[in-house]
Order: structure tokens, then C-alpha cells, then sequence
């Protein structure tokens, strides 16, 4: 089955997993307090540099996802940091017990690191697919939760974690992410959207893999439609930025947010909530997972099947724009642009001649 | 005559011939300055054509049209009177004589009256010849960035123009396909850059960046010598990977599938089906 073995090439480009793994060495020779607890899974969460660096603070308990938790929150109470790396899936529910009760009603500094999250560990099938991890760890009081867009992002959102007292879940994928950014200095601030395109005819509110897709549908939409998408990429889920949403909601009257997630309780429905508390009122959809489980495939194809790949994006804001499009208007000599509202089919004026 | 049996290989081979490789002695002709000045003057019609008799007009053909400098490659059609007109008997013949397996020789019309135009065609023919038929990269560094164009561009047009043609492996993922684009790139020649892009059964190639979006993929080599040790496979792909000369931007399964239509094309351009 392609995918599910990391050749020597694969290995070496895992990105935002293997960010993950460097930045936290980094953090180790600055902080001695910082530990890292794994469930046999230090390889594919990539801290076994960590392991070669600091072997007496680097715990592997086994596959024993309730004990890690459970280990990691008296570590915390004695002071400790400890950042545990195990699968998105099973940190958000093989474990939920003794997150909730062990670590987040103690409020003890721990920082989770779900890995292999969303579909983007699709091959391996349904039980490593992590697509209700949000709406479970969310849910949970003191627990923040942060969703970064490719690796350098990560590298900010675990340098956030260990900044701030208490537990933080940071949810990050499998590789092979796309990098959004050029490079970590891009002014990342916890809790706070990034605005990555703007536009004021409708807004894309994306997370994760997403941004990526979300971006490069914004292109897409401004390119072949004249419609012009604003893309904010809310990596903070909780808190959650809600003036950024607010602006949007106000100056675009359009939301649309992807998540590599079940659309019940995720990303969408926490923008929805701000929105709808705001007492405000504009279009909305949701995508992802439509309160199913995902087939079983390549990440990149589970993202179109489940309708949050660029194409899918661009279909549900062209929908959600009554497929306008935009026409110039020529009146008394002078040319304007407009938008025309019509039926006409997505894309038919493709012309598919190669270019010689 | 003698009956030549075609087969359905043999059509792809010219078919990848007439449509992606000969539309390339534009990109030479244009990048040579040498050459480039040899047309300025110059209004005449040169096509390349093999008879068959299951194709519509009785042959496979393609033209370029010279007009004071301008070129205009017209693909899968037939000039009813070209100045100058290499005549292949028969698909086979074409692909011996373009794979370099053999000098099976055309009928060349028109030379007499058009010298001057012949003999530009003719440098512009061998100079592409040249450099891709040859072992080693070549030694002026132009050479090698115009080499790297021409393997960047006959790849995505080869690979679009079999699925065009039903090709069952390629056509298959086509029509599998959700609208994604595959680049070909080296870092700082953003000149050398392709693209093909794929939606449902459709493809299309392209050249320089594609324009509409990141494609879902690119091949991205950091060098041109990088660039043409790959392509004229004198380099290991995941050796080069690993030392990071060649680097796939997004998932690296679906680079092995590109890395697979890579060298059916590749394949046909040297007719390894006939041996």
C-alpha cells in the first residue's frame, strides 16, 4: 500500500513533523524542565532527536495512551514541561479520560502534540483517521488548541505552547505539507488569525492543510471568476480570534471555512458560534467531513473526495457567489465592471489545446 | 507498395513525434540567435508528414508556418501545399528516422526551389537533433538551459498528448484526475518551467508557470546540470532527492507517478518498443 512505509527520501521530508521534533530540542537546551513522552511512536512523530540529545528526559511508556497522559500530568505538577507526541487520534480519544480529568482540570502544563491529523495518515484507514480530535479536545475547559498551517508555523505554535502556562494541543499532520510561508517571521501571535489574502467578496476561514488550498483557491477565484476571496488562516482555535471574524462576517456577508475535520464541532462551528452570537448576519458553509467517516486513500485525494481541495473550495464560493462572474458594462464611452449573475457550467471554457 | 503493419505503440510514438517533439524546433530556433536570424527574412511553410491511411487526409503531418520571423507550429494538420515537405512511406519509417534507430530518408519536396529556407530548416532540425539525441550534457551552459527547456517541454506535451490518444495507463489516471497541475521547474530559470494539467480525462501542457494556482506538484531541481543529469538519466532520482538536487513540492507519492509517465514518454522518443 503506497504511503504507508517512509522510504529514506520520505523520512527526510517530513516537514512540519519533523519542525516539530527540532524546534523542540531547541527548547530543551533552553529549558530544562521541557521532557518529551511518547507511546511508541517517537519515530513517527519525529522527536527521536530529542531522544539522542536528551535521553534522560525522553520517556517512552509504550502503547499506553492512557498512562502518558496520566504520566505527563504529574510530571507537570512537579514542575516539569512536558510535550507529548503521540497520533491526533489517539491523544483525542484513547486518552480523553485522563486529558480531561488528569490534565486539563488540573490546568497542568502540558503540551499535546497530535500528529498524523485530519486524513492526512489516509492510508492507514478509518482508526488512524483523527477527524473529531477538535470538536473532543475543544470541548475541554483550560485546553487551547492550536491548528498550524505547515511546518513553519509549527515551529511558532510550540514555541507559543511552551511560552504559556497550562495545556495546549497542537494539531499537526502527517508531512508533506505545503509550506504557506517563507519562513517563521512572519509576526505569528497566539490566538490571533493571519490574514493571507484579502478580498471583500467572500471569505475563506481555513486551518491545517487547508490554508494552502484555500490560497491557492483564491487565486483560482480572482483569476477565472473576477471574484475577490479574502483567506484567513485561524490557526487558534481556542481562543478563537473573534474580531477577525467579525470583519469578515461584516465586509464580505460570505463565510466559507475548511477544515480537514468533521464539519460538527470543529473549525466551522466555532466561527459559526462567534458569528451567530454577534447577532450578525451573512452566507455560511461548512466543509468537511459531512458527519461521515472518510474512505480510505492518499491524503490529497481523501481532501477532494471530502471537498476541501482548492477545486472544491472554488466550487462552493462560485456557488456561493450565485456563480457571478465579472463583465465589463460599456455605457456614454466609459468601460465598467460588473458582476452577472448566470448559470453557466463550472469552467466549460476550458481549452484544453496544448501549448506548442 | 509494401503493406506495413501500425501498431497501436507505433501511433504513439508519432504521435508524441509529430505533436511534442517537432513543434520543439520552434523553442530551438527562436533560442538561437545564430539560427534565429537565418529566418528573419524568410515566409514559407515547412511540414513533416508520414502516410497512413487510416489518418484523415491519408497521412500524419505537422507544419510550421515561417512569416518574416514569426513561427507558427500548426499540430495534427495538414498543409495542402507546404514550400518544403519531408514524406515519410510509412509512421515506422518516421519514428526509425526521429528515435535515431536508423536514417530511413523522407522524400524532401520543394528543396530545389527553396534552398536557402531548406538549409535553415535543416540547421535548426540538427541542431535540435544534436542535443537530444546526445549522451552527455552539453558543454556551453546556453546549451544546457535550452536542453532542460526542451526535455520540460516535450515531457508534459508527450504525456497530455497520449492521453489525448487514449494511452490506457496515462488516459486511466486522467480520467481519474480532479483538475491538478504537475510542474517542471528549476530553481532561478523560471524560463524553463512546464506544466501539465489534468481534470477528468482532460490535459493540457503548458509552459513557464502555471498560472492559475501553486500546482498540486512540482518537481524542482536547484540546478540545470541537476536538472539534466535526471533527465538524461544519468542520476539516481532518490539519491538526488535525498541530497536535496531535486525536490518535490507536495506528496511524493503521486511524484512516482509523474516519474512514471516520464519514462513511457521517454521510452517512445527512443522507440525502446521496437527492440
Amino acid at each position: 500500500m503506497g504511503g504507508m512505509n517512509y522510504t529514506v527520501v520520505d523520512s527526510k521530508k517530513l516537514a512540519t513533523a519533523e519542525i516539530y521534533g527540532k524546534t523542540l530540542c531547541e527548547l530543551g537546551e533552553k529549558d530544562k524542565r521541557v521532557v518529551a513522552l511518547t507511546a511508541d511512536l517517537a519515530g513517527s512523530t519525529k522527536i527521536g532527536d530529542f531522544k539522542e540529545k536528551f535521553p534522560d528526559r525522553f520517556f517512552n511508556v509504550g502503547i499506553a495512551e492512557q498512562n502518558l497522559f496520566g504520566i505527563a500530568a504529574g510530571m507537570a505538577k512537579a514542575g516539569l514541561i512536558p510535550f507529548i507526541s503521540t497520533f491526533s487520534v489517539f491523544a483525542s480519544m484513547r486518552a480523553t479520560d485522563q486529558l480531561h480529568t488528569d490534565i486539563c482540570y488540573q490546568n497542568a502544563n502540558v503540551k499535546i502534540i497530535g500528529s498524523h491529523s485530519g486524513t492526512s495518515y489516509g492510508q492507514a484507514g478509518s482508526t488512524h483517521h483523527a477527524i473529531e480530535d477538535v470538536a473532543m479536545v475543544r470541548s475541554l475547559a483550560n485546553l487551547k488548541v492550536i491548528v498550524p498551517a505547515d511546518g513553519f508555523e509549527t515551529a511558532n505554535a510550540v514555541r507559543a505552547a511552551a511560552a504559556m502556562d497550562g495545556p495546549v494541543y497542537i494539531r499537526i499532520n502527517r508531512g508533506f505539507d505545503m509550506n504557506i510561508y517563507e519562513n517563521e517571521d512572519y509576526g505569528f501571535e497566539f490566538g490571533k488569525g493571519v490574514l493571507m489574502n484579502d478580498g471583500n467578496d467572500v471569505t475563506v476561514i481555513a486551518n491545517g492543510c487547508c490554508v494552502f488550498q484555500a490560497i491557492q483557491a483564491a487565486r483560482i477565484l480572482e483569476s477565472d471568476f473576477g471574484i475577490h476571496a479574502r483567506v484567513i488562516n485561524l490557526h487558534t482555535i481556542k481562543p478563537i480570534d473573534r474580531d477577525i471574524i467579525l470583519k469578515a462576517a461584516e465586509e464580505t456577508r460570505r463565510i466559507i471555512t475548511v477544515e480537514d475535520h468533521t464539519i460538527l464541532g470543529g473549525l466551522g462551528t466555532a466561527v459559526g458560534e462567534v458569528v451567530l452570537e454577534s447577532g450578525r448576519a451573512c452566507a455560511f458553509k461548512k466543509l468537511g467531513l459531512n458527519d461521515c467517516f472518510s474512505a480510505i486513500g492518499f491524503h490529497e485525494d481523501l481532501m477532494t473526495m471530502n471537498g476541501i481541495d482548492t477545486e472544491g473550495i472554488v466550487k462552493t464560493a462560485v456557488d456561493m457567489m450565485k456563480r457571478a462572474h465579472v463583465v465589463e458594462i460599456s455605457s456614454d464611452g466609459k468601460t465598467t465592471k460588473a458582476l452577472k449573475f448566470d448559470d453557466r457550467d463550472f469552467e466549460a471554457e476550458i481549452d484544453w489545446t496544448d501549448e506548442v | 507498395m509494401k503493406e506495413v503493419s501500425i501498431t497501436q505503440d507505433d501511433l504513439y510514438a508519432a504521435r508524441i513525434f509529430f505533436n511534442a517533439a517537432l513543434p520543439l524546433l520552434k523553442v530551438v530556433i527562436q533560442s538561437k540567435p545564430n539560427i534565429k536570424k537565418k529566418f528573419e527574412k524568410k515566409n514559407f511553410v515547412f511540414q513533416v508528414s508520414a502516410l497512413y491511411d487510416m489518418a484523415p487526409g491519408g497521412k500524419m503531418a505537422t507544419h510550421l508556418v515561417f512569416n518574416n520571423g514569426e513561427i507558427t507550429v500548426k499540430v495534427s494538420e495538414i498543409h495542402p501545399k507546404p514550400d518544403i515537405e519531408f514524406v515519410f512511406p510509412d509512421i515506422k519509417k518516421f519514428i526509425i528516422f526521429f528515435s535515431g534507430k536508423g536514417m530511413p530518408l523522407p522524400k524532401m519536396k520543394g528543396i530545389v526551389k527553396n534552398m536557402g529556407s531548406f538549409m535553415a530548416v535543416m540547421q535548426g532540425l540538427l541542431t535540435m537533433s544534436k542535443l537530444l539525441g546526445s549522451t552527455d550534457a552539453p558543454v556551453a551552459i546556453e546549451d544546457q538551459e535550452l536542453l532542460v527547456k526542451l526535455f520540460f517541454y516535450l515531457l508534459p506535451n508527450g504525456i497530455s498528448q497520449l492521453n489525448k490518444a487514449g494511452h490506457e495507463k496515462i488516459h486511466d489516471f486522467a480520467l481519474k484526475s480532479p483538475d491538478r497541475a504537475y510542474a517542471f521547474a528549476v530553481t532561478g530559470y523560471p524560463a524553463l518551467n512546464s506544466y501539465i494539467r489534468f481534470k477528468e480525462g482532460n490535459s493540457k501542457a503548458g509552459r513557464g508557470e502555471y498560472p492559475r494556482c501553486k500546482p498540486f506538484l512540482t518537481l524542482r531541481f536547484d540546478s540545470v546540470m541537476h536538472a539534466l543529469d535526471i533527465l538524461m538519466s544519468k542520476g539516481d532520482m532518490v539519491d538526488y532527492m535525498a541530497n536535496d538536487y531535486l525536490k518535490v513540492e507536495g506528496a511524493p507519492e503521486f511524484a512516482g507517478i509523474v516519474g512514471e509517465f516520464m519514462f513511457v514518454i521517454g521510452d517512445y522518443a527512443k522507440a525502446a518498443y521496437m527492440d
